[in-house]
């Protein structure tokens, strides 16, 4: 397969557009809908990274592969999830203030213990090792079947969403980010839901995290910073938070233009690129979301039009 | 029979867990607010009657009693007991302890005083929500709304059909609306005990009479307990087989509706003059 | 024995700065409700703002302070009139209101860059003198750091608990329509709560500025703890908040001696105040309607 016209800078922007439309999704799912408000995205997509990374190049594996791959990333998905039911019982019957800070302090403490546990994780110097299981013959090749993997992913969880609005469970999530107290007095479990709800988030973060991580080929603390915690809200608020597309329209408008678009096509001066761009890249971000939450706080795609919804579905 | 016994017979409760009554006991239930105590109930049985009713001035307590019922507000002391229909008085389910979405499961349900909505459910939305049940919405089960519709269609068109409502995929816009809504939401869930925190207010006249009537064949013919808390006593006169009244937290009267408007220098006392004769 | 005075003195010393940024973010979240996260650079801007005008100007740290101060204040009052006032009269959700600060927070930080530069800054002044106190050495500029901490703690209680104007805001963070209604300008005293609250944390900033270094993350890296001192202490008044502050700092400062590595010390906080709100739970629900 000639694959000359994607370069390789091209198959890492659009890998990171879509692992943040991943990460936006299962916010969607958690703010979007629930109205879970939860600043440590981050903090789950690294657990995930780190817990696969660490176990993967750092144990001692008596089998050959793919089943230490495999196994590494099931024990990182499985530790976001963990970590969700832990942090999501701290925090499923609290307002949104406890949820800010208590997720926020979460992705902290992650931060923090990737940065001192050096024998484990490579502190702040990061560990390498991490590398595609398969190889089907070129760099480009790997990278390139590696994105088609994590599309694929990505599209069975949009599908997922798009099933979630069709149906009764989705129907509970916008009860309890509506009017939980309500929906409690109707026999709903809203902590349960909720808990339940954001261990799943966090275990598909955590997936995704992985996932980044092989692509990267090293782990660093770096690389769990707010930045990835602001592209997915940023993204998810601009395309519009109650809507399925939300996710996808938003990512695509904000850093697939900025990482992909303006990186790729707009002339720009080199000494520009290096320190400005990044920068301005955030402030950008920054500014949008002020913008679009003071004048247009439901999106691009705004309300969620359940009437044009249920009409279809059982519309006469 | 004179007065006393009359009174007494009034008073005294048909017992409660033996009748084979939905009923739920009041222990020493205590509630403060900021200093205030706002509910001082020592012991109270609801729902040894169909149709109950729960009279007083404003700020004595009704609500609060009814959210404690709920436990939407943490009780101070005391206990509340729920004994379910044709259940022996030791197989009460104790409902302080537990949280508002198990007591509604278990059948005790409480409409709203103050206007409560979904606002980006469509009315079709809220119904469905309602009946739909844990196993019904669970986090992979992504087909099963067909299933869902299909078998509650038949109630929820009942509803809506008897209602009027002319288009259920859209949305509930006045405030009668969707106090109507929040009323069939809880019908909906056939509750064993009904406590409906002022039913007709908001309601315009036609539909206000429709609820009334609806609540009364409930009542007789699915042995289910209902509770009405109302400031227009007409309802109250005209539906309840017996009330309560509450005055600064404390149950101060309770019998027939006749008794009741008999002794009304003392429900005057706390209602003003001219309200018990209506 | 030993231990428990270092502990103490450097925890003081060291984290006084907190306390007095916890003051000023008290001041807002008492008064709005609001968890503001660009608090955070009105810190970083206080260290950014006095750097400058020190190594511009050539004053001393001291004389830094004010214009520090005082333009962080303004800097705060600005993001109000400009952002969450509108942002407020337009109904923005408390969820939103939060996220419209985590974006002015992510503006302000990487924006001052392109003022301040990419590189990490530094005051120019020279080392501080070391003066002991129960044996430890401390720097000058920390010994001020405690004092104007102590010294604006009892102006910034007074003024709140005391004066005239303090009343005022008292009453109006409880209510806002019996405030207006007994004659009482919301505007003004918003205003001033937020500049006084932006002269708290660019203070702080100063002071965190000049013993380490002036960083766009200075803000941020403190923010949590901030807003977890606050959160635990500060329900009730700025007291509680005082009392958070100070006994932080010296739990901060033990638990490094303890383990020799500042950021355990640091999860180990987190992870404690965590354990806290958890118990103490959300009293908000029984307020709903249901």
């Amino acid at each position: 397969m000639n694959l000359d016209w994607l370069s390789s800078f091209l198959i890492f922007g659009l890998f990171f557009v879509v692992m943040m439309i991943g990460l936006a999704l299962l916010l969607h799912l958690q703010m979007g809908l629930a109205g879970i408000g939860n600043f440590g995205i981050v903090g789950f997509w690294g657990i995930g990274m780190y817990a696969f990374g660490v176990l993967w190049v750092r144990a001692d594996w008596p089998f050959g592969e793919p089943w230490p791959f495999l196994i590494s990333l099931a024990f990182g998905t499985v530790a976001a999830g963990l970590a969700g039911l832990l942090i999501g019982w701290l925090i499923a019957d609290l307002d949104a203030d406890g949820i800010v800070v208590g997720t926020l302090g979460f992705a902290t403490v992650v931060l923090i213990l990737a940065t001192t546990e050096k024998s484990l994780t490579g502190g702040a110097y990061g560990m390498g090792g991490l590398d595609f299981p398969y190889d089907v013959g070129t760099i480009k090749g790997n990278e390139a079947s590696w994105l088609a993997i994590v599309i694929v992913l990505v599209g069975a969880l949009l599908f997922y969403v798009a099933r979630v609005h069709r149906s009764p469970y989705g129907r509970l999530l916008i009860s309890l980010g509506a009017n939980a107290p309500l929906a409690g007095s109707l026999g709903k479990p809203t902590f349960g839901t909720k808990l339940w709800l954001f261990v799943v988030g966090s275990a598909g973060m955590g997936l995704l995290g992985a996932m980044y991580g092989v692509m990267v080929h090293f782990l660093s603390p770096l690389k769990i910073g707010i930045e990835i915690t602001l592209a997915a809200i940023v993204g998810l608020v601009l395309g519009g938070r109650s809507r399925v597309w939300g996710a996808v329209v938003g990512v695509l408008l904000t850093v697939g233009l900025f990482d992909i678009v303006i990186q790729l096509y707009a002339p720009l001066p080199a000494s520009l690129s290096a320190q400005a761009l990044p920068v301005l890249r955030e402030v950008l971000f920054g500014a949008t979301l002020i913008v679009v939450l003071m004048f247009r706080p439901l999106g691009i795609l705004g309300r969620m039009r359940r009437d044009k919804l249920m009409r279809r579905m059982h519309g006469e | 029979m004179s007065d006393r016994e009359a009174t007494a017979t009034a008073l005294k409760p048909t017992g409660s867990g033996d009748g084979g009554r939905p009923t739920i006991r009041v222990e020493g239930a205590v509630k403060s607010f900021d200093g205030r105590v706002v509910v001082d109930v020592d012991e109270l049985t609801l729902g040894d009657h169909p149709i109950e009713g729960l009279i007083g001035p404003n700020g004595a307590g009704k609500t609060t009693l009814m959210r404690m019922i709920m436990h939407t507000v943490k009780l101070d002391r005391g206990t509340i007991t729920f004994f379910p229909p044709r259940a022996s008085a030791d197989r009460g389910e104790i409902l302080s302890s537990r949280p508002p979405h198990e007591i509604a499961r278990l059948g005790v349900v409480k409409t709203n005083q103050v206007i409560q909505d979904f606002d980006e459910l469509t009315i079709s939305d809220s119904l469905l929500l309602s009946v739909a049940k844990a196993p019904d919405e669970r986090l992979f089960r992504i087909f099963r709304e067909d299933k869902l519709f299909e078998e509650y269609a038949e109630p929820i068109r009942w509803y809506l059909d008897g209602f009027g409502f002319k288009d259920p995929h859209g949305f509930a816009m006045s405030a009668g609306a969707k106090k109507l809504l929040d009323i069939i939401r809880c019908l909906l869930l056939r509750p064993k005990v009904l406590l409906l925190d002022e039913p007709a207010a908001g309601l315009p006249g036609e539909v206000r009479d429709r609820v009334i009537e609806l609540v009364k064949e409930k009542a007789s013919t699915e042995n289910i307990s209902v509770v009405i808390i109302e400031h227009d006593l007409n309802v109250i006169w005209d539906v309840c087989d017996y009330v309560h009244f509450m005055a600064e937290g404390r149950v101060i009267l309770q019998g027939v509706p006749e008794w009741i408007r008999e002794h009304e220098t003392v429900v005057e006392k706390y209602l003003g003059s001219g309200h018990v004769g209506g | 024995m030993d231990f428990i005075t270092d502990a103490l003195v450097i925890g003081l010393t060291e984290h006084a700065p907190l306390v007095l940024a916890a003051m000023g973010f008290a001041l807002l979240y008492r008064l709005t409700g609001l968890i503001n996260v660009a608090y955070a650079e009105t810190v970083t801007l206080g260290a950014y703002l006095g750097m400058w005008v020190n190594t511009t100007f050539g004053l001393n740290f001291y004389l830094t302070l004010l214009p520090a101060g005082l333009l962080a204040g303004l800097v705060s009052l600005a993001t109000y009139l400009a952002i969450f006032r509108p942002a407020k009269r337009r109904n923005v959700g408390p969820l939103e209101l939060i996220i419209i600060s985590f974006g002015l927070s992510i503006f302000l930080r990487y924006g001052l860059q392109f003022v301040f530069g990419y590189e990490v800054r530094f005051f120019e002044v020279p080392p501080p003198d070391t003066i002991r106190v129960l044996g430890v050495g401390v720097g000058s500029f920390r010994i001020l750091a405690v004092v104007s901490v102590a010294v604006l703690a009892v102006l910034i209680y007074w003024f709140i608990q005391r004066s005239r104007v303090g009343l005022q805001i008292r009453a109006l963070a409880s209510d806002e329509e019996l405030a207006q209604v007994s004659g009482i300008k919301p505007l003004t005293v918003t205003t001033l709560i937020w500049f006084i609250a932006g002269v708290a944390g660019g203070l702080a900033g100063a002071f965190y500025g000049v013993g380490s270094s002036v960083r766009p993350w200075l803000g941020w890296e403190e923010f949590l703890f901030i807003l977890l001192v606050v959160l635990v202490g500060g329900a009730k008044n700025i007291r509680g908040v005082i009392i958070a502050g100070v006994a932080t700092g010296v739990a901060l400062a033990a638990l490094t001696l303890q383990f020799g590595q500042a950021l355990y010390s640091r999860l180990a906080l987190i992870i404690a105040f965590m354990v806290v709100l958890k118990v103490r739970g959300n009293p908000l629900a029984e307020a709903g309607k249901v």
